[in-house]
């Protein structure tokens, strides 16, 4: 069975009343969702509440789910309206200034806890993640999505640009044009390897 | 960035949607112009870079159906409507239909009735009720206009005469003083006038005296002689 026939059958067992398939399909997709919510907000209680919503979208809507598109699509499509909600009732992650060596990792804190106290590779990755937050974070929210949905959730241009209802050619100027903004401040602060 | 395409291939190139054929030619591009090859490079590091997100594991959540149920319903009776909600909407129901039925209230002596549509005859007295209003309204503010109007012409007529009362007596006044003066004026003269007669009278009296000496002195001569 594929993944897109087990995700079929889990959704009509869910429907039904099924408990099992409904975690199931949660478990599928939650990390996804929970990365993409680190992403987007830049720290986990945000990135909780944010996962926590999607699902419930998804479970209000899932009777509406067609199987006309692939079910990921149609949950990140969930998942990008409830982020543009959330940033609109909160304003998330926007960085006013450049910061300095110093504030760096200021109000990014994604590890609770004291980071002294983590092993040097998940050291590495505490910094590799704040670094990329931090970039994504001097976009726009707009661009910030695209670029989310374009290179960590795989959609392609023609299902971005039904989400932000926009059309194709606009949303490939607008990860164009995001990317080119990275790429000119990370070779600014030397910030990516 | 002198090469014109460069923006529109590359953000081609990176939509990732290309067919085969488009992409070969996109790459063969690439090969030849500095220019598209170097502002490619970077954007590709830079993409590359993001994708080094080291996933985190999801802390631990209530994922069963339970709770989503729960939530589920917790929204539904939010969203239900409570006897209070639906006043405010019979309430504009209720307005909304005043203005498109044209209903109408009257309370009058016969009652209260309320009436939907085009009543004449109700209407009828009701305009004849307005126009009366209106005619004696229309009369008191006349009356009103002419008193004030009269008040107006009384303070006025006050006024004038207060003012030419006050004018004439301060002609009479003006007049007195100057009669005054004139009378002063001609008692000097008239004492000038005198003075300078004595003084004549005196100096002829002295001529005639000194005529009488020099006839005298005369007479005396000849009588010597």
């Amino acid at each position: 069975m594929s993944l897109i026939e087990e995700d079929e059958a889990l959704i009509a067992a869910a429907l039904n009343g099924s408990a099992y398939a409904w975690e199931k399909l949660v478990k599928r997709f939650e990390s996804r969702v929970y990365n993409l919510g680190l992403r987007l907000t830049g720290n986990p209680t945000d990135a909780l509440d944010l996962m926590q919503e999607v699902f419930l979208g998804v479970y209000r809507n899932l009777h509406r789910f067609r199987g006309d598109a692939k079910f990921s699509s149609w949950l990140f499509r969930i998942a990008h309206n409830k982020a543009v909600d959330m940033n609109r009732r909160k304003r998330l992650m926007t960085v006013q200034s450049r910061p300095t060596s110093e504030d760096e990792d200021e109000g990014f804190d994604i590890f609770p806890g004291d980071a002294r106290e983590e092993p040097e590779h998940k050291l590495n990755e505490i910094e590799t993640n704040q670094r990329i937050i931090q970039l994504l974070a001097k976009l726009p929210m707009e661009q910030r999505l695209v670029v989310e949905l374009k290179i960590f959730q795989s959609l392609t241009f023609g299902e971005i640009a039904l989400m932000q209802e926009i059309s194709e050619n606009t949303a490939k100027t607008r990860f164009y044009t995001a990317l080119k903004k990275l790429k000119d401040i990370a070779e600014d602060q030397h910030v990516l390897s | 960035m002198s090469c014109p395409k460069t923006e529109h291939l590359l953000q081609e190139y990176l939509a990732d949607d290309l067919t085969a054929v488009a992409r070969d030619e996109i790459e063969k591009h690439l090969l030849d112009c500095a220019d598209c090859h170097s502002e490619l490079e970077p954007l590709l590091m830079t993409q590359a870079s993001l994708r080094g997100w080291q996933e985190q594991r999801v802390p631990h959540w209530n994922r069963s159906l339970n709770l989503f149920q729960h939530e589920q319903r917790s929204a539904a009776n939010a969203r239900g409507w409570s006897a209070w909600q639906w006043l405010p909407t019979a309430a504009s129901c209720a307005m909304l239909a005043i203005l498109l039925l044209n209903v109408s209230v009257l309370n009058d002596e016969q009652g209260f009735s309320i009436s939907i549509g085009d009543r004449s005859e109700a209407n009828a007295g009701l305009d004849a009720a307005i126009s009366a209003l209106q005619t004696q309204q229309r009369a008191e503010l006349q009356e009103l206009v002419t008193r004030v109007e009269d008040r107006l012409d009384s303070n006025s007529v006050s006024l004038l005469r207060a003012v030419m009362e006050q004018t004439q007596q301060t002609t009479a006044e003006n007049f007195e003083q100057l009669y005054a003066y004139f009378e002063q004026q001609r008692l000097l003269d008239l004492q000038d006038m005198r003075v300078g007669y004595e003084e004549l009278v005196n100096s002829d009296y002295e001529t005639i005296r000194s005529l009488q000496q020099l006839a005298t002195f005369v007479s005396y001569e000849g009588n010597v002689r």
